[in-house]
This record gives structure tokens, C-alpha cells and sequence, in this order.
């Protein structure tokens, strides 16, 4: 069921990003066509245990961040120093690495937005940031201090907990920001980063809050890193710039990779009304489940019904679709195919960024949202880097009788998916994500003409 | 060991905890109280504790902890305590 509700802007954007200083040299790297993704020393000297060594990955240097590694318990960060000045340290020591990527991204946005204080600190000013991951880094040490080393629970200091609690990043941006409206994390796993917008854009949408702090990210971690390395999900075998390739023949899974996508978003009449430059307008939200019982496998059906939901007759066709696309097999080829059911086979482009970034887990749907809005400031399609062939042979699952979608193979596809960034002219761009658990995400979002 | 070098071991714990202002420990006497005068976290408390351990090597107990004003004399006696304890 739609219902109508206010219009909802995008007012300001920020967060972390791999090998970049600020949120323009992000953008002049993409649209520059280049690769963030790097080998990871840390996760290759682990030599055979580890089977993908490619990453785009943030180090602390990079964010100027320093840790302050714990007296009493190896190698545990104990806090962080902001060298740069932009946190106080009360708050630093509460926040694991994400959620301090999560702070300077809320304050970047809120810069952007031009939000005085006493709008930032409204009852009507909300907080709704999630990450995919627990506080691995801090966890895995806390608990081996009193597990294996058999030391008692204080040895680990007492932020264990706020440090690594699900809420954690939009705990430490509402401490920070101290809005004093709705403060909540929503989890759908790699659809996270959009989900929390999509949720914050709900509650602007039916009136429950004017302004929110909204988006997802997730902190660098070697033991998150492993975790999907131990599924056997990663990429491997390429150069770093050439192991995310979306749609490529030749791909042969994900490149883990760690970010943050923060952005402001409030109410478009108060926007419009106090002058704020309006970066983009939601024009709707959808999510559903596959419910098929399947935690991992993509499901035609269910980005089926996700597309009704988010273009039910209501006009809203987009000019560049920005894809999930993992680099993952069945992944890229059934969400490619399911937008050709939907949109047709011309008219539009297709952008997979983590063709140039990798997946950022929980702050992949959030970044890529702003690489979407960056699309539509520049009027430029990021491209599907290392896309370079395209299976000219029906894929396995096109040949069952269960199939109902596109028939053609996807090199059919050719002039959708392009290598490089170009110009056109963008008025709306359409955002999808899917997490495990069989959870699909889409939002579209528009130019303010 | 003498109060003061305890009070100025102490104070080495106290410069590493981030959460408090280093320029309240200028002037720190017995009579500062961790939670109304440096401004504490009362969750910083146990890291303190932590760090006192470490730092005069010493092991408290958790009641000792758990009955542990919130001044600098408490942690003083305290540590004196553990410390004769020890020794016994």
C-alpha cells in the first residue's frame, strides 16, 4: 500500500572512503574512472590461511586516527586520538573505529547542511545509522584476554559494550550532535546502508521528525574480512583495481571492503523554505523479503515484487539504475536481468560502484547513495569497471523451465553496462540493495528541477 | 611507599585516562573527588582500577572495588591496604 506523506531532501553527505582524503577526491577518483581497492598487507601476511588478500580497506593514518593501545591488555586499542581535532576525546572513547567514521561523516553532512544548532538538537532531529558488523576489532581481543588468557573482565576497560553494541554508531553521532529526537540502527545486513535512509526517510516522509542523520558504514576489520574469506565469497586471482568486475564473465566473487556513507536529510518544504541547497529528492522507498526460505541465494521473484513496489505505476523511470552488483556469479546475473524485466532493454544505463570500490558490507548502501547523488550533480554514469565480457551464452538457471525472465544472455545487454564514466543527462537514479536473509532494498531518488 | 608517590604514581593513570580534562589534575589533593571535581565518567572508575593494578602491581578484589569511594584518598588507602595485605 502507498501512502502520501511530505516530500523528503537530501541536504548534506559525508563519511569514509578507501585511499580518499575528503568526500570531493571521492568523486574526482570515481568519475576519474579509478580503483580504491588495494592489496591489504595486513590480511596477506597471513600467507595461506587467508585465500583474498584485495580490499579497500581505510587505515587509521589515512583518517587521522591514532590509537592508544591499552596499558594493561595487548594490542588492545583502548581509544583513539583524533589528530585532525574534530572529536573530543570523551567521545572518541566510546566509539570503535566505524563510529568514528560515523561521527565525522554526521558532522560533515551537518556542515553541508547548514543545520544551526538548535535545529541539530531539536526534538524533530533524528539519528538512524546501523552498521553490518559487530565491534569485531575490540571484541576479538576483550575476549581473549578472558577466555584464553584467563585475566579478569576488567582488564578490557569498561567501554566493551558501547564500544561494540549493534547500536553503536548512531549512539556515539546522537552523543556527539546530542539531537534529541528518535536515535535507532536498522540491520538487513549489506542492504543496511540503504535500509537506515530508507527508515529515516519514512519518518521525515509520515511526520514523526523534520531532520535526520541517516546512512551506514562499516569499520575496517581483519576478522570481519576472514569471516567471508572463509566462505569462499572473495575474489580472487586479479590485480587489486581488477578484482571487482560486475557482470564480467570472469568474476569470481566479492572484494570485502570497509566505508561509510552518512547523509542529512530533512523535510523539502523546511529545506526549500530556509534556502538549503537541495543535493536530491526521495521520491520513494521499497523492501521486502525473498520468502523463499533461501538465506543467500537472489531471488528473480522477490526483485520482482521489489520493483513493483518501487515504481507501482507512478512514472518514476530512472535515467541510471545504481546496481548491487557484488561481482558475484548468480548475483550480478540475476539482479541484471531482473531490471531488464522491469525497465526493458534500453532507455537506461546501469552503474555498479563497487566495481571500483568493492563491497563495504553495511556502509555499501549508503555510499553508493552517494555516489548517486554524486551522479546527479555531475550528470555523469559512474561505470561498471572491468565489465569486460560479457557471457555470450544463456546462463544455467535461464535455461530451467522455472525460469520466467529474460531469456537473452547477458552480453545481449552490452550498450546498458558502461566501462568507463560518461555524460548524459540524469534526472533520477534508481538505488538497489540485498542482504543475506533474502532482504531486498530500492530507492529512487531525483534531480530538484 | 610513601602517600605521595602513590598520589604521583596515581596521577601517570590519571593523564592516560582520555575522558578526563588534563588541566583538572592541576592541584589534585587527597580531597578530589573522581566524579565531582575531575568530572569522571562514573564508567571510567573501573578503568582506573584496572590501571592502578597494573601500575603498582597490585591485585584488588572485587569488593574492593565495589565499596571504593570516589576520592583520591580512597584509592590511596586502598592501595595501601591491598598492598599490607599482600605483604602478610
Amino acid at each position: 500500500m502507498q501512502a502520501a506523506g511530505r516530500k523528503v531532501a537530501v541536504v548534506g553527505m559525508g563519511g569514509a572512503f578507501p585511499t580518499c582524503a575528503n568526500l570531493d577526491d571521492f568523486s574526482d577518483k570515481l568519475f576519474s574512472n579509478q580503483s580504491l581497492i588495494r592489496q591489504w598487507d595486513k590480511a596477506a601476511a597471513y600467507g595461506k590461511q587467508v585465500r583474498s588478500v584485495v580490499s579497500g580497506y581505510i587505515t587509521e593514518e589515512e583518517m587521522g586516527l591514532e590509537a592508544v593501545l591499552a596499558p594493561i591488555a595487548e594490542n588492545y586499542p583502548e581509544t583513539y586520538i583524533d589528530t585532525l581535532g574534530r572529536i573530543p576525546d570523551g567521545n572518541l572513547a566510546t566509539a570503535d573505529m566505524g563510529s568514528i567514521w560515523g561521527m565525522l561523516g554526521a558532522l560533515d553532512s551537518i556542515k553541508m547542511a547548514g543545520w544551526t544548532t538548535k535545529e541539530t538538537q531539536s526534538e524533530q532531529t533524528g539519528v538512524i545509522v546501523g552498521s553490518g558488523g559487530a565491534g569485531n576489532v575490540v571484541l576479538r581481543i576483550a575476549w581473549h584476554h578472558f577466555f584464553e588468557e584467563g585475566r579478569k573482565s576488567r582488564i578490557a576497560g569498561s567501554h566493551t559494550i558501547d564500544r561494540t553494541m549493534f547500536y553503536r554508531d548512531a549512539a556515539n553521532i546522537s552523543c556527539l550532535i546530542k539531537n534529541r529526537g528518535v536515535c535507532e540502527a536498522i540491520g538487513s545486513a549489506c542492504a543496511t546502508g540503504l535500509g537506515n535512509i530508507g527508515y529515516a526517510y519514512r519518518l521525515i516522509k509520515f511526520g514523526l521528525q523534520d531532520r535526520v542523520i541517516a546512512g551506514g558504514l562499516e569499520g575496517t576489520s581483519l576478522e570481519t574480512f576472514i569471516g567471508f574469506d572463509g566462505m569462499q565469497v572473495l575474489s580472487k586471482g586479479f590485480s587489486p583495481e581488477e578484482s571487482s568486475r560486475p557482470f564480467d564473465m570472469n568474476r569470481n566473487g566479492f572484494v570485502c571492503s570497509f566505508g561509510a556513507g552518512i547523509v542529512a536529510l530533512e523535510a523539502y518544504d523546511m529545506a526549500k523554505a530556509r534556502g538549503a541547497n537541495i543535493i536530491g529528492v526521495i521520491d520513494e522507498y521499497f523492501n521486502n523479503s525473498d520468502g523463499d526460505g533461501d538465506m543467500f541465494y537472489p531471488s528473480f521473484a522477490g526483485q520482482q515484487r521489489l520493483w513493483k513496489g518501487v515504481m507501482p505505476d507512478n512514472g518514476l523511470m530512472p535515467d541510471v539504475v545504481k546496481m548491487h552488483g557484488t561481482s558475484t556469479p548468480v548475483g550480478d546475473s540475476v539482479e541484471l536481468l531482473s531490471v531488464v524485466d522491469a525497465l526493458g532493454e534500453s532507455g537506461y544505463h546501469v552503474s555498479a560502484p563497487k566495481s571500483q570500490f568493492g563491497h563495504m558490507l553495511g556502509g555499501a548502501g549508503s555510499v553508493e547513495f552517494i555516489t548517486a547523488l554524486l551522479m546527479l550533480q555531475k550528470q555523469m554514469v559512474l561505470p561498471c569497471l572491468n565489465s569486460v565480457n560479457l557471457n555470450p551464452e544463456q546462463e544455467n538457471f535461464q535455461k530451467t523451465e522455472s525460469w520466467t525472465g529474460p531469456k537473452e544472455p547477458l552480453a545481449a545487454y552490452r550498450d546498458l553496462i558502461p566501462q568507463k564514466a560518461f555524460a548524459k543527462e540524469i534526472n533520477r537514479v534508481a538505488c538497489l540493495n540485498y542482504g543475506f536473509g533474502g532482504t531486498n532494498s530500492a530507492m529512487m531518488v531525483s534531480r530538484d528541477i | 611507599m610513601e602517600r605521595q608517590e602513590i598520589i604521583d604514581g596515581l596521577l601517570e593513570v590519571l593523564k592516560t585516562i582520555r575522558t578526563i580534562d588534563p588541566a583538572r589534575l592541576v592541584g589534585v589533593t587527597e580531597e578530589t573527588d573522581f566524579l565531582t571535581d575531575l568530572n569522571t565518567p562514573s564508567t571510567e572508575l573501573i578503568n582506573i582500577a584496572a590501571k592502578v593494578e597494573h601500575k603498582f602491581g597490585i591485585e584488588f578484589d572485587d569488593d574492593d572495588i565495589d565499596h571504593m569511594g570516589s576520592k583520591v584518598k580512597d584509592i590511596v588507602d586502598l592501595i595501601i591496604a591491598v598492598k599490607a595485605r599482600g605483604e602478610e
